[in-house]
Parts: structure tokens; sequence; C-alpha cells
């Protein structure tokens, strides 16, 4: 690797992740745990609405786009095969498309990121339009405190899936130069 | 040990988590935790499942440099799994916060799911490891 190429003085691969297969795994099983965590976490919020809410203030359809934004996000985030962003854009490579397919994943994975971060900050804006700015006060509150824990719970597991699946076992290498 | 005494533990262990899961409902008159029963026996699936699908793949002609990488499929089932642990431990939790069961339901499903899984999976391990000598587990 010749190191004009590198932009920063510091390189991406001091900070190389270590490499296990067993790590690996653990980070695969974690981000599904930390997805269930934000997935019940806001089906807690719709039950305590619907049964043991004593305000009259219930979650509706708008306290769920921040999860359907995230929960879709993160599918195309992670259904992106990554070995397509790396390509150089000015090389030329001699197969024909390469180009405009690294393009297209570059462009579906920021519409992803954005989705996911679009959650985050729907969920935030909904807990102050929703319920801050109105003064409720705590057993209410919670229903926009549950949201806001779910969808940070499904950012936190996307960045572990992804975090997981750079991790490179052992014994294989990657022939994707 | 040999494997007559295993299944016979094991089916104990299994039993006595059943028994947990239903007294958390019928001491209460309210069978909401059974659901916990179905996550928790659905969870080891997804591993099986994409255990068995990968072992019937067939690597012969298949230029495939890699052979110990992780396909996809086998990372999708083991998030799954994850969910699907971590959504038999949180389905009675969020019943007790939303007050719809009590305490001891609350404690006796929790449990009695997680016997009920580690009953599976410590099955499932016995008999893989006896009959090839492989140390990776698979829960």
């Amino acid at each position: 690797m010749d190191h004009s190429n590198h932009l920063f003085r510091f390189n991406a691969s001091m900070l190389r992740l270590p490499k296990s297969a067993k790590l690996r795994a653990f980070g695969v099983y974690l981000s599904g745990a930390l997805f269930a965590i934000g997935f019940w976490s806001i089906i807690d919020s719709a039950v305590y609405s619907k049964s043991v809410n004593a305000s009259d203030v219930h979650v509706t359809f708008i306290d769920w786009i921040p999860f359907i934004c995230s929960t879709s996000g993160m599918l195309i985030v992670n259904s992106i095969e990554k070995s397509n962003l790396f390509q150089d854009s000015n090389t030329t490579n001699f197969m024909s498309g390469g180009n405009t397919n690294a393009w297209a994943a570059r462009v579906i994975l920021f519409l992803g990121f954005s989705l996911l971060a679009g959650g985050l900050a729907g969920s935030f804006m909904v807990f102050i339009i929703k319920y801050l700015l109105k003064h409720y006060t705590f057993p209410t509150l919670g229903m926009g405190v549950s949201n806001i824990v779910c969808n940070a719970c499904i950012m936190l597991s996307c960045i572990v899936l992804w975090l997981s699946q750079n991790i490179e076992d052992e014994y294989s290498y990657s022939l994707a130069l | 040990m040999n494997s007559l005494n295993k299944i016979i533990f094991l089916s104990a262990f299994l039993a006595s988590g059943f028994l947990l899961i239903l007294l958390s409902c019928a001491l209460y008159n309210n069978y909401k935790p059974l659901w916990v029963i179905l996550i928790f026996l659905i969870a080891p699936l997804p591993n099986i499942m994409a255990s068995s699908i990968e072992s019937s793949r067939d690597t012969f002609l298949t230029f495939n440099d890699n052979e110990n990488s992780v396909t996809p499929l086998q990372e999708f089932c083991k998030s799954s799994t994850g969910f699907l642990i971590v959504s038999g431990v949180a389905l009675p939790l969020m019943f007790y916060h939303c007050k719809l069961i009590e305490v001891g339901a609350l404690i006796m499903s929790i449990i009695g799911g997680l016997i009920v899984y580690i009953d599976i999976v410590v099955f499932i391990w016995f008999f893989s490891h006896e009959e090839e000598e492989n140390d990776e587990f698979n829960f």
C-alpha cells in the first residue's frame, strides 16, 4: 500500500479491531439483544398507555414513526454488501459497472444512516413536543422516555452489528482488493 | 454419565421449567405468561436451521476460498437468537410494568423460561458433542 493515498496522518489501520470469531459472534448476539430491548421498550410504552395510563395522553401512530424509521434504516444499513463501498473511484477498473455500483451502494448507505439518525432525532422531537412542552409529570413522561430509549437502542444495535461485521477471523482473508 | 441418564435429567429439568411457567399462570389465574414458553421454544430454532442449511450446502466444486467465514444467513440467525432470548425475558417484565401480572408470576415465568431454553441448548450440545468432537458451542 502506498502511503500517499491517506488523507490523514493517523490512518485507520492503527486501530484495527481484534480478530476473533468468538468476539464477532458475541457482537452479533449483542446486537440482536439490543434490538430486542428497543423493540420491547416501545411495546411497553404502547401497552402502558392502553392499560394503566391515568392521564389522557395516549401513544398514537406518531410515536411509532421514529421506530419505523430506525428499523428500516437498520435493515438498509446492514443489508449492504460492504465490499462495494471501498472501491476506489479514481482507479480505472476493468470490470464494467463497478463504479456505478459503488455509487449506488454509497447513496443507499447514506439513506440508511440518515433514516437511523432521523429516527433518533424524531424520537427526541416527539418527546419534547408531545410530552415535555406540555409539562407532564413522570408516569406520563415515561412513554416519551421509552421512545427515546427504543431508538437509541436500535441505533446502538446497528453500530454493534456494523463493528462486529468488520471483525475478521484469523483464517479468512478478504480477496476483494 | 451415559446418555440415558442425561436424557432423564434433562427431561426432568425441562418439566420443572414448564411447571414453573404453568404455575406462574395458574396461581394467579392469569394466562398471559404462557407466551414465554412459545418464545423460548422458538429461540433455539434459528441456529439449528442455520447449521443444518450450512452443513447441507455443497462445497465441492464451488470456488469458496474462505470456508471459515460466516455467511449472512448465520449472522441473521445469531442476531435473531439474541432477539428472541431478550424477548423472552422482556415480555414478562413488560407485563409486570403494565400491571398485568404479579411479581411472583414475573419471577417464576422468567426463571422457568430460562430453564427451558438452557435445557434445550444443553441437550443439543451434549448430543452434538458425542457425535463429533467439535469444541464450538452453538447455542
